[in-house]
């Protein structure tokens, strides 16, 4: 059985309209696969940046599992959410990416979206906040039913993901 | 020496911690220890230090130096829980009290070669206004009991930070018995991999 290792950070996030912000995350692989160690979900602290654009959450990642086939390669998905000074929290948007598969350092720049109301409720959204979420989080990293959804661009998740990857080559999987 | 079927690998770091940037704070020192699993133990090496305190000079008005050395060899059976380094950093305030200006960790490389890594620190914030500015009166800043919290992943979700200036730090790393033991972590063509830490292998390809 081939084994692989995910260790890296959601290193932060940029681009959003404001920066008070943190992000829930979590980790969905397919039957084949089992996590032997490691926190599969999690959510990260909310950073306000002194300086910059950019939010940095340094929110580490540390995964081993174990697979009996490739099919269901592991997927990342984010919801970044803002927090303001009252304590309540907005989503800012969603966004997925496959976990590198081959070994080595990576550096993996999520973009993400966020669901575009009416017009009525963009103009609600403007002045009092909040918005359309999705009802499951299904739907972040799959494509299924994605044809009815409208959805606005927001802004980059960067992550920093390293691979080890344990008797691939012996089942003759190239990676 | 090496034994035909090693059951633990090493992992030899040297490195340093280069200096600082931060715009907004001056006299600082950091401190540094070394976070890792169930399975790593420290064969050799200090898995804690502290630094000098420095300040920035007329020449580089942004840099702070530390040029502080790291030297440390792991062994492990596993990769999970791969060793993280966790940096804080210190300086005075308007009163003179010794007070946390950042907190920030990083996982160590694991591909053998040369690797620098820039990470953001970040304090925790005071939970209302009032506190703040006690705080800030009383020279008792928001800080955490056990700095080895911020390598981990759980329980952060309570946590506010203000993040605040950047440290850099140099690694080169050496394993050994990791292939023997059929980890694969290193890329078989670097130009594939979009690093932000520059990488310059000295192991021939395989």
């Amino acid at each position: 059985m081939a084994e692989l290792h995910i260790i890296g950070q959601i290193v932060g996030a940029s681009g959003f309209p404001q920066s008070s912000l943190f992000c829930k995350w979590g980790i969905h692989t397919g039957g084949a696969w089992r996590l032997l160690s490691g926190l599969k979900e999690g959510q990260t602290q909310v950073d306000l940046p002194q300086t910059g654009d950019m939010a940095y959450w340094s929110h580490p990642i540390d995964l081993h599992y174990t697979t009996k086939g490739l099919q269901g390669w592991p997927k990342l998905h984010l919801q970044v959410w803002h927090q303001d000074s009252f304590g309540r929290c907005q989503l800012y948007g969603y966004g997925y990416c496959h976990v590198p598969s081959s070994p080595g350092q990576h550096t993996v720049r999520c973009a993400t979206w966020r669901p575009l109301g009416s017009w009525q409720e963009q103009l609600a959204q403007m002045f009092v906040g909040g918005g359309p979420q999705l009802r499951s989080p299904d739907l972040i990293y799959s494509g299924a039913d994605r044809y009815r959804l409208q959805t606005e661009a927001m802004g980059t998740v960067e992550l920093d993901l390293g691979i080890i990857m344990r008797h691939f080559d012996k089942h003759g999987v190239e990676c | 020496m090496a034994s035909n079927n090693p059951s633990v690998f090493l992992l030899m770091i040297n490195g340093q911690i280069e200096g600082g940037n931060f715009p907004e704070y001056d006299d600082l020192y950091c401190k540094y220890c070394f976070v890792y699993g169930h399975d790593w133990a420290p064969t050799s090496g200090l898995e804690e230090g502290i630094s000098q305190i420095t300040s920035k000079s007329r020449l580089s008005p942004h840099k702070l130096i530390w040029n502080f050395p790291l030297e440390i060899t792991f062994k492990s059976t596993n990769p999970s829980g791969w060793p993280q380094i966790v940096v804080s950093v210190y300086g005075p305030d308007t009163f003179g009290n010794d007070v946390v200006r950042g907190y920030g960790a990083t996982h160590i490389p694991f591909s053998p070669g040369q690797h620098t890594k820039t990470i953001p620190m970040f304090v925790p914030e005071s939970t209302s206004r009032l506190q703040k500015f006690t705080s800030w009166l009383m020279g008792r800043r928001p800080e955490y009991t056990d700095p080895k919290v911020v390598a981990q992943g759980e329980g952060r979700e309570v946590t506010r930070v203000c993040s605040q200036g950047f440290v850099t730090l140099t690694f080169h790393i050496v394993t050994k018995d990791m292939k023997k033991l059929g980890y694969d972590g290193t890329p078989s063509d670097p130009s594939n991999t979009l690093s932000q830490a520059s990488s310059t292998g000295l192991r021939p390809h395989e």
